[in-house]
């Protein structure tokens, strides 16, 4: 644009007529009413009312992203547009505030990339889209699922993958829609923290974490391998209040971090070593007779073979040597971790994104379970929890189809949000290893995936082993995303479906860390044609039902609000103290819980105790005690690290504007030693390159990252070809099986070099 | 450019070919605009090549190559539904008229703007009134003409152009600076002719 055309531009944006003016020029122009256009039509009741002046409608949302703070939010609408929103004040956690990329959220509904209608590509990856209705898009699916089925005489061909891109829980219809389709092929486990999870549910009996609001009350914090700067800010209040009363703060990371500088103590730890510093702390503490032994015998089971463990067979200078943190330095922590009472361990996920990261998380629970901080307010092994979840799963659970046929002899999918029961049944869907999404596209067979749908989730930007999924997204016959943004994923879809954002649907929120609950209301209607996952399933369903009756089970028609207010139960009003789910149109409601979490010291183990020794992680092939257990051998010089960004969450939010002001496109992140050695400068470009595959990008030399490491964010541009799994395999984390159905991935354990191009 | 702007089709048909939602209605209103000029448009022989250019342009799934929204144009941030969506809105309020789409395409779509200036065109060749002159002075002159020739340029440099569709955005253009112009001539008329007497 030049001047010219930009002071034209101040002009008409500086609209000269006033609102009074242009009252009265209504009058004039009500004759206008008379001869519509071609589009616009008269202005009538059915229209709805002029809006000019006067308050705002206020509706209640929530953040659904995979993120630990599940923000409740307060939408400010006039005339149906999003104005604003702010942080909800009725919740103590969210206190009125949001994050930075909850704050850009407006631009989410009104970017003018989001995608409209359902569309069409002619040849998968050729750019060749074309728009066509939801009628249309329908019949191209329900014919091939009616196809697929009368092939294979089953519906495992048509494969689900769906993780955390919406947690709102009437998404679960998404599920609901899979089951209602007959016995189907579902991707199961997390990427996020199944090591983590297992090893709580080993230890203690389930994931169960302290409310983050009680951590003011703690004297002594560890933050280890979390960075809640960026990842949970609302936490950070509670942690600051504590280091006002007194507490030290200990970060532990690989990285520094925005949380490493706001710490009293910042340990970099060797990456995957943290097993070994938590055994060597737990040694000091045990030589020195500081662990509560009143604690231990009354609750615990195991703890002598644990404490011979560490006789025999840890030292604290083994300890630094595996860690790289000073022996004293070890030293001096364990015995203040050990004395300051209560003392609590926040444990981040990436910690357990290795080879030997549940037996991490077990050997840093021991740590808070052998100082008696288990059960204690201001306490507590914090990983996360699911006690506020218990919802009706409305949507979710539907029925099969009469005669439906599928997976023989399989116990059926499992998962850290599977909420379907354990429903005992002739047949299950057929569960494949959602961390290995490529191999199993790749060697699934009797039927292949011949249909894959994809919802809440961006498989290209955030499963492993890119250069394998190219590959492996060849096969599908049809592969079908639900999308707002054209992601790599929908680039290699064949037929794309807009779908609403958490402004144009009704749905609920709760949170794996605080026990907050939100209420989410459609503030909005749906921009363009796009529909939510549920009415997206009704659709499905009556083409199904019209292709082939009885074909499909899920409703045809669906009242999203009457959908929402489907999953409240009389227990979720009881734990969160509401009469109705409409007391939640008032504010959030906080779950009457206490903030300790295993306050009465009763255990979800076998034996009801806490399990140093864990039977059951043995019977499941780990070792029954929280021993060190070794790293992943390095496969190439450096070691690469892919943490989340502080302008997204996974692949969301780096393409909304707002973000793209901050953080433009990707760098890697080079030690200035790692660089001298290699020759590389600051702001060389250069390619990152391991046996995966590559990426090339722009380097930034920082001494943030250790001198053997390669960092760079994950994330998803809008404008740049940039995607970090292109450098990551899919080897499997230690555990997740047992709790999430698969294993997780050992994302932080992968290895590259670097050179200038 | 034909001078009788009643009965001259061009402006329903650009309107119409930059809503249409695949190749048959963009052929339709293609063949529209060449019957309304006196030089016919180049014949285009396959059809589905537009269908893909016109959806990279103002469609998607992709980034828009060129979006077809006055807010991209005219503010600072690329975000629809703002000031200028609230603004056109308030004109087609002002005209007594509503989108079909309202809070679900923003108002300041390139064809409901072009149906707007059609509207009051009709409207001022039917008597017109002060107010309603300007209202159509400020609506095209100044706000249509502000962006247009930006969506036009983004249109004819975009990686995706078509022939078709870049004939189609400076036949766009170009109906609206004529629109403009006649605008101007008729208010000046009025004016000296001692104004409206209605």
């Amino acid at each position: 644009m030049d001047k010219r055309d930009a002071d034209s531009v101040k002009q008409a944006i500086g609209c000269p007529m006033s609102r009074r003016k242009f009252f009265r020029c209504l009058a004039a122009a009500g004759a206008l009413a008379a001869m519509p256009g071609g589009l616009l039509r008269p202005f009538d009741a059915k229209a709805g009312k002029i809006i000019y002046e006067g308050d705002y409608e206020i509706y209640r949302n929530a953040c659904p992203r995979n993120c630990y703070d599940t923000c409740s939010i307060k939408s400010y609408v006039k005339d149906g547009v999003l104005q604003f929103i702010e942080g909800a004040q009725a919740s103590t956690f969210t206190d009125g505030g949001l994050c930075v990329k909850g704050y850009a959220y407006t631009r989410r509904p009104y970017s003018p990339d989001r995608i409209k209608y359902p569309m069409i590509q002619d040849g998968r990856g050729s750019g060749n889209w074309r728009r066509i209705s939801w009628d249309e898009a329908m019949d191209m699916i329900a014919k091939k699922l009616v196809e697929i089925n009368d092939k294979d005489d089953s519906m495992l061909g048509l494969g689900l993958t769906k993780y955390s891109g919406n947690f709102g829980i009437t998404n679960y219809a998404v599920e609901g829609m899979m089951t209602s389709l007959g016995y189907t092929t579902r991707l199961v486990g997390t990427p996020c923290w199944p090591a983590g999870i297992d090893a709580q549910n080993y230890d203690l009996g389930d994931m169960w974490c302290n409310d983050p609001e009680d951590m003011v009350n703690s004297r002594y914090i560890i933050l280890w391998g979390a960075n809640p700067a960026w990842n949970s800010v609302h936490t950070m209040k509670y942690i600051y209040a504590a280091q006002d009363r007194g507490a030290k703060v200990v970060c532990i990371d690989p990285v520094f971090t925005q949380t490493a500088a706001k710490a009293d103590v910042y340990w970099q730890v060797d990456t995957s070593m943290d097993g070994a510093l938590a055994l060597g702390m737990a040694k000091h503490i045990l030589d020195k007779g500081l662990f509560d032994k009143a604690w231990v015998d009354a609750n615990s089971v195991g703890f002598d073979e644990f404490a011979d463990y560490l006789r025999n067979e840890i030292s604290v200078q083994w300890a630094a040597e595996k860690s790289g943190i000073p022996r004293q330095q070890i030293v001096e922590v364990a015995e203040e971790f050990a004395t300051a009472k209560p003392a609590t361990i926040w444990i981040g996920y990436g910690l357990q994104r290795h080879v030997n990261g549940g037996a991490t998380v077990r050997s840093i629970d021991a740590l808070a379970a052998m100082t008696g901080n288990v059960g204690k307010t201001g306490g507590g092994a914090r990983y996360g929890h699911m006690r506020t979840w218990g919802f009706n799963y409305h949507a979710l659970l539907q029925k099969r189809p009469e005669g439906a046929k599928g997976f023989l002899g399989g116990k059926g999918p499992k998962g850290d949000f599977d909420f379907s029961g354990d429903e005992e049944a002739e047949y299950t869907d057929r569960a494949l290893n959602i961390n290995k999404t490529a191999e199993m596209l790749l060697t699934a067979d009797d039927p292949p995936i011949r249909v894959l749908w994809i919802s809440c989730k961006n498989v290209l930007s955030q499963d492993f082993d890119r250069p394998k999924m190219l590959e492996a997204f060849k096969k599908p016959e049809l592969i079908v995303s639900v999308e707002q943004f054209f992601t790599q994923t929908v680039e290699l879809s064949d037929i794309v479906l807009p779908v609403t954002t958490l402004f144009e649907e009704h749905t609920i929120n709760a949170s794996y860390w605080h026990y907050w609950l939100s209420v989410n209301e459609q503030a909005i209607k749906p921009m363009y044609e796009a529909k939510s996952n549920t009415e997206i399933a009704a659709a499905l369903s009556a083409r199904m039902n019209k292709l082939k009756p009885g074909s499909c089970t899920f409703p045809t028609k669906v009242d999203t609000r009457q959908w929402m207010i489907k999953e409240f139960n009389q227990d979720i009003y009881d734990l969160f103290g509401i009469d109705s789910w409409e007391d939640l149109k008032k504010g959030p409601a906080k779950a009457k819980m206490h903030p300790a979490s295993w306050h009465d010291l009763e255990f979800g183990t076998p034996s009801k105790k806490y399990e140093f020794r864990s039977d059951l992680c043995a019977q499941h092939g780990h070792q029954a005690l929280p021993k060190f257990k070794a790293a992943r051998k390095p496969y190439d010089k450096l070691r690469l690290l892919t943490p989340h960004t502080k302008f997204g969450i996974h692949s969301q939010f780096i393409n909304i504007d707002w973000m793209e002001d901050f953080n433009k496109k990707p760098y890697c992140y080079l030690h200035p030693l790692a660089a001298r050695e290699r020759g590389i400068g600051d702001g060389d470009q250069v390619r990152v390159f391991n046996k995966v595959g590559e990426v090339e990008l722009e380097v930034k030399l920082t001494q943030n990252v250790p001198a053997d490491v390669v960092m760079m964010y994950e994330a998803w541009f809008r404008n740049n070809a940039y995607n970090c799994q292109n450098v990551v395999d899919d080897t499997s984390s230690d555990m997740g099986k047992y709790k999430t159905g698969a294993p997780g991935v050992a994302i932080h354990d992968q290895f590259a070099d670097v050179e200038k191009v | 450019m034909n001078p009788d702007p009643i009965t001259n089709p061009l402006g329903p048909a650009l309107r119409d070919f930059f809503i249409s939602s695949d190749a048959s209605g963009h052929k339709r209103a293609y063949l529209q605009i060449s019957e309304a000029l006196q030089n016919p448009l180049p014949r285009v022989n396959d059809w589905r090549q537009v269908e893909y250019a016109f959806t990279r342009l103002f469609v998607g799934p992709k980034s828009l190559e060129a979006p077809p929204f006055a807010s991209v144009y005219l503010e600072n941030e690329p975000l629809v539904m703002g000031p200028t969506t609230m603004m056109v809105r308030s004109v087609y309020e002002m005209m007594g008229l509503v989108s079909p789409w309202k809070n679900a395409l923003p108002e300041d779509h390139v064809s409901l703007e072009l149906d707007a200036a059609l509207v009051l065109e009709k409207a001022a060749e039917q008597g017109g009134s002060a107010e309603l002159d300007e209202l159509r002075q400020f609506f095209v002159c100044r706000h249509m003409a502000a962006w247009i020739p930006a969506f036009v340029k983004r249109v004819s440099r975009a990686e995706s152009a078509h022939p078709a569709i870049v004939r189609a955005a400076a036949l766009a253009g170009q109906w609206v600076e004529n629109q403009a112009v006649l605008i101007n001539t008729q208010r000046n008329q009025h004016l000296k002719q001692g104004g409206w007497n209605g």
